[in-house]
């Protein structure tokens, strides 16, 4: 076998660390694991969030517009589905709803009690 | 839980200058693109393929080498994300297609690597090597950064 094959084995080798260390996702949030709050998936939701809720809520629900602060603030799945779906203060309700809902309010729970 | 603060500090500090870790991948990505089609670029002009550039000489050679050098670390924390706190999924096509893709993109950056220093191989390896590496670059801001721009950002 000539040099020629080195970088391939070497790039096969690369190849398949890399589909091993995305297949363990070490650094994946334990609390709580994506996709798990209320058939929601919080990777999703966080672009629902930022096109519908960030403009009230800041990025990341850090604050800084008109809602209220979302991150860290210890709120359960059943708080913020009843926010979305009825509204709370100036917020309309359904501002989102279906899978967008779903995912939204995994994502407020991620950060919220992450 | 200490791997779950990683991905809580990567995302605290993202946020602190991107709206979104989602956001930030989207904007590194496309920096890393562009840069990779400067790369694609100067390399056409020192293979004497383009004219339209200044002379071939230091100053495209250093273009060349920094744009890479620049591309690569841009493409970093993308790599963290990705991978160790979103990992290989396949929920539909446009996401199953950016995993596999993505699972080569260091894989083919490596050999890349390697044939540049090799000047015992062919002439078109190193070429095959930078345009396949290019091209999986732009099939994997296909299929995550257009769609976050044309999806979320800008709704288009």
């Amino acid at each position: 076998m000539g040099r020629g094959w080195i970088p391939v084995l070497v790039g096969a080798v690369v190849v398949v660390c890399t589909f091993a260390l995305a297949q363990a996702r070490v650094f994946e949030p334990s609390v709580p694991a994506a996709g798990a709050v209320a058939g929601g998936d919080v990777y999703r939701g966080e672009t629902v969030f930022q096109r519908e809720c960030a403009g009230c809520h800041g990025a990341g629900g850090k604050g800084g517009g008109v809602g209220p602060r979302l991150s860290g603030a210890g709120i359960d799945v059943a708080t913020v589905t009843a926010a979305v779906q009825l509204g709370r203060g100036v917020m309309p309700a359904g501002l989102v709803s279906g899978r967008d809902e779903a995912d939204v309010v995994a994502y407020v729970v991620s950060i919220s009690t992450g | 839980m200490l791997l779950g603060d990683v991905s809580e500090t990567y995302t605290d500090l993202v946020t602190t200058v991107f709206s979104s870790t989602i956001a930030a991948k989207a904007w590194l990505a496309s920096a890393a693109l562009l840069l990779a089609l400067v790369q694609v670029t100067t390399a056409a002009r020192i293979y004497g393929r383009v004219s339209f550039l200044p002379e071939r000489g230091p100053a495209i050679s250093r273009v060349h080498r920094w744009s890479g050098r620049v591309a690569f670390l841009l493409t970093l924390p993308v790599f963290f994300h990705c991978v160790t706190i979103l990992g290989f999924q396949t929920p539909d096509t446009r996401v199953a297609l950016h995993s596999l893709v993505g699972t080569f993109f260091y894989g083919v950056f490596a050999a890349k690597v390697l044939i540049v220093r090799d000047r015992s191989l062919p002439g078109w390896a190193l070429p095959t090597a930078g345009l396949t590496l290019a091209s999986i670059l732009g099939a994997l801001w296909l299929t995550s950064s257009l769609w976050y721009f044309t999806t979320v950002r800008f709704g288009l």
